[in-house]
C-alpha cells in the first residue's frame, strides 16, 4: 500500500475541489468572500461538461502519446540517431507557442470547438513527450541489452520485452505531465467554443459571475488534480 | 552536357552522411513546394470572408521566380561545400531570398487591390506562410553551420530590417496584415509594452518568491509539495480562482480600492503567472546552491573565505549556468502565460487575439500572435545564448 502513497495528496486535492465545485459550496463560499450569490450551474451539467473535457483531453493523449512514444523509440534506434540533435532545437521552439496561441491561429481554419484544441494539444505536447521517452529509453541500462542481445533476442524482442518495460515508469511519468497539460489546454478550449469546464471559466470572468466562475476553476482543478493522482497510481503499479 | 549533369549534384549530397544537408535539401524542396504548389494569397471582399486563392502561376512577378531560384542556389552552395564560407554564403542568398518574396508578395497584393473596393482585401495564404517557415528553417541550418554565434543575430536582425525597410516604403501596404496593423498601430505597440511589462513584473515577482522559498531551509519538503501542486492547476482556473479571491478581498478591506486595486485587472494576472513560475526558478536557485561540491567548499573555507564571500565568489559563479537556465525556461513560460492575462482584463497581446477570435479575424489574431512568438523565441535564443556563455566562464 505503500507504493500508492504519492497518490494520496493530488488524490485529496481533487476530492476536496469537487466538494468546492458544487453548488451549494460554491455559493456558500461567494456570500462568504462578500458577493451577492447568483445562480449557480447544476451538478448535471458540469458533470456533462467534465465528461466533455475528459472526453478531449483524453483523445489528446492518446494522440500525443502515440506521436511522442513512437517517434522517441525511432529516435533512439541505431539509424534514427541522426534526429536527435534536431529534438532539442524543435522542442525549444515549439514550445515558444503558447497553447492559446494556437488555438487562436487554428480557429479560422479550423473551425470552433474541438479540433483547435487537438491541434494546440499535438504541438505542445508531442515534443516534451517524445524527449521524455528519449530520455527514458537512453535511461536502459547497457548491460540490459548486451545480455538480452547475448541470450539471442531480435531488436523488435529487445524493445519490446526489455527497453519498453525497463522505460515504462519514466515513460508513464512523461504521459502524466502530458495528461495535466492537456487538462489545461482543453480548459483552453473553451476560447474557442468547445464545451469544456473551461466555459464556465470563461462566460463567468466575462460577465461578473462569480459562483459558476468559482464551480468551473474548482472543477477544472479538481479534474487536473485526479487525473494526475490517476497517473501517478499507474506508475506506482508499474515500477516493480 | 555539364549542364545536362548538374542535377546529380543534390543525389550525391543526399548520399552523404550529413543530417543538415539532407534538411536543408528537405526544407528548399518544401519551399519551392510552397512556393508553386500552394495558394500565395488570398483576395478577399472583406476582412471577415475567406478569400479566392491565388497562385504563383497566375498574377505573380518575376520576384517570386526569383526567390525560388536563390533558394536552390542557397542550397547548392550549401551541399557543395563543406567550408563555413558556404554557410555564410547560403544565410546571404537565403535573406535575399525571404526580402524578394516579400516584396513580390507586398507588390502583387497591390495590383490585385487596384480596381477593387476599398474593403477588399489580399491576405497571406498557406503557401506563403510555409515557404517563409521553410525559409527560416533553412536560415536556420545554414547559420549552425557557418559556427559564427553572430551570424543568427545578424541574420534575424536583416530579416527584421528588410520587414521595416519594405513596410516604411509602403511595398507591403497592399497586404492585409499591413493594412490592420495600420489601423492599431498604437493599439499594438501598447499591448507589446504591456505584454513585456507583465511577464518581466510576473518574472520578478516569481524570483522573488523562490528565492524566499529556497531561503526557507526547514520546509523544503513541503515547498515541493505546493509549488509542484500549483503546475497541476490549469492556468484558466488558477486565474478564476484569483479573480474570485481578489473580490473577497475587495469586500473585506475596501480601502484596497483606494490604491488602485480591482479584481480584474494586472494583479491577478501577475500573482497567477508568478505562481506557475515557482518551480523552474525554485528548482533552478536550489540546483544552483549545490552545484559546487563539498570538497570545493571545504577548500574555500580552509582557504579562510567567509559564508557571504564564499557566496558571491563560488557558488554564484559555478550555479549560475543553472541559474540561467532555469530563468530561460521561466521567461518563455512567463511570455506565454501573459497572454492569458488579458482574459482578466490584464491587456497584453493576448487582448489584441482574443479581440480577432471574437471577430472572427485572421489578419487580427496574427497581429497578436506573432508578436508573442517573436518575443518568446527572442529571449529563449538570448538566454540560451547567456547561458552557454556562463556555462564556458564557470568551466
Amino acid at each position: 500500500m505503500s507504493r500508492l502513497r504519492p497518490v494520496l495528496g493530488p488524490a485529496l486535492a481533487g476530492i476536496f475541489l469537487v466538494i468546492v465545485s458544487h453548488p451549494r459550496v460554491a455559493r456558500t463560499i461567494v456570500g462568504w468572500l462578500g458577493e451577492a450569490p447568483r445562480r449557480a450551474l447544476d451538478p448535471a451539467y458540469l458533470s456533462a461538461l467534465a465528461l466533455n473535457h475528459l472526453l478531449l483531453a483524453g483523445s489528446g493523449l492518446i494522440l500525443v502519446a502515440s506521436a511522442g512514444v513512437g517517434l522517441g523509440v525511432v529516435a533512439t534506434r541505431e539509424r534514427g540517431a541522426r534526429l536527435r540533435g534536431g529534438i532539442d532545437t524543435v522542442a525549444a521552439a515549439a514550445q515558444a507557442v503558447p497553447p492559446v496561441v494556437v488555438v487562436a491561429l487554428a480557429l479560422p481554419i479550423l473551425g470552433f470547438g474541438g479540433p483547435p484544441t487537438l491541434l494546440a494539444l499535438a504541438c505542445y505536447g508531442i515534443m516534451p513527450v517524445l524527449r521524455g521517452t528519449v530520455g527514458a529509453l537512453e535511461g536502459v541500462p547497457r548491460e540490459a541489452r548486451e545480455a538480452a542481445t547475448a541470450m539471442g533476442m531480435t531488436r523488435p524482442q529487445i524493445l519490446s520485452r526489455v527497453e519498453l518495460p525497463l522505460a515504462a515508469p519514466a515513460i508513464i511519468e512523461t504521459l502524466r505531465t502530458a495528461l495535466v497539460l492537456a487538462v489545461a489546454t482543453a480548459a483552453v478550449g473553451a476560447l474557442a467554443g468547445a464545451a469544456t469546464l473551461g466555459t464556465p471559466i470563461v462566460a463567468g470572468l466575462q460577465n461578473q459571475n462569480l459562483v459558476p466562475m468559482l464551480q468551473g476553476a474548482a472543477a477544472t482543478a479538481a479534474l487536473a488534480f485526479l487525473c494526475d493522482a490517476a497517473m501517478l497510481g499507474l506508475a506506482a503499479l508499474t515500477r516493480r | 552536357m555539364a549542364e545536362n549533369l548538374s542535377f546529380l549534384a543534390p543525389m550525391r549530397i543526399l548520399r552523404g552522411t550529413d543530417p543538415g544537408r539532407v534538411a536543408a535539401i528537405l526544407a528548399a524542396i518544401a519551399v519551392i513546394g510552397a512556393l508553386y504548389g500552394l495558394p500565395l494569397l488570398r483576395l478577399a471582399a472583406n476582412r471577415l470572408v475567406v478569400g479566392d486563392p491565388v497562385f504563383a502561376g497566375e498574377s505573380f512577378g518575376a520576384e517570386i521566380h526569383a526567390a525560388a531560384g536563390l533558394t536552390v542556389a542557397a542550397t547548392l552552395i550549401f551541399g557543395g561545400s563543406r567550408s563555413e564560407i558556404g554557410g555564410a554564403g547560403a544565410v546571404t542568398l537565403l535573406l535575399s531570398a525571404f526580402a524578394l518574396l516579400t516584396l513580390g508578395l507586398g507588390s502583387t497584393a497591390a495590383d490585385l487591390l487596384s480596381g477593387e473596393p476599398p474593403a477588399a482585401r489580399a491576405s497571406l495564404a498557406s503557401g506563403a506562410w510555409l515557404a517563409f517557415a521553410c525559409l527560416a528553417v533553412a536560415l536556420a541550418i545554414a547559420v549552425g553551420r557557418a559556427s559564427r554565434p553572430w551570424l543568427g543575430a545578424l541574420a534575424a536582425g536583416g530579416a527584421v530590417l528588410i520587414l521595416v525597410v519594405a513596410g516604411r516604403s509602403g511595398a507591403l501596404d497592399g497586404l492585409s496584415l499591413a493594412v490592420e496593423l495600420r489601423a492599431r498601430r498604437e493599439a499594438v505597440l501598447t499591448a507589446i509594452l504591456q505584454h513585456g511589462l507583465l511577464s518581466g513584473g510576473a518574472l520578478l515577482l516569481g524570483a522573488l518568491g523562490a528565492g524566499l522559498l529556497a531561503a526557507w531551509r526547514r520546509a523544503q519538503g513541503l515547498v515541493e509539495i505546493l509549488v509542484g501542486g500549483i503546475q497541476v492547476v490549469p492556468a484558466v482556473a488558477l486565474l478564476g480562482v484569483l479573480v474570485t479571491l481578489a473580490s473577497g478581498a475587495l469586500h473585506a478591506w475596501p480601502q484596497l480600492r483606494g490604491l488602485g486595486l480591482s479584481a480584474l485587472g494586472p494583479v491577478p494576472a501577475l500573482i497567477g503567472i508568478a505562481a506557475y513560475l515557482l518551480l523552474p526558478l525554485w528548482r533552478g536557485v536550489t540546483l544552483a546552491l549545490r552545484a559546487p561540491d563539498a570538497a570545493t567548499l571545504d577548500a574555500a573555507t580552509a582557504l579562510g573565505l567567509r559564508p557571504r564571500q564564499i557566496l558571491a565568489q563560488v557558488r554564484l559563479p559555478l550555479g549560475a549556468p543553472v541559474l540561467i537556465g532555469a530563468l530561460r525556461v521561466a521567461a518563455v513560460q512567463s511570455i506565454g502565460l501573459a497572454t492569458l492575462g488579458a482574459l482578466v482584463g490584464a491587456g497584453g497581446l493576448g487582448q489584441i487575439v482574443f479581440e480577432g477570435m471574437a471577430q472572427f479575424a485572421p489578419d487580427l489574431i496574427l497581429l497578436g500572435a506573432i508578436p508573442v512568438i517573436a518575443l518568446s523565441l527572442a529571449v529563449e535564443s538570448g538566454l540560451a545564448r547567456a547561458e552557454a556563455a556562463a556555462r564556458r566562464w564557470s568551466a
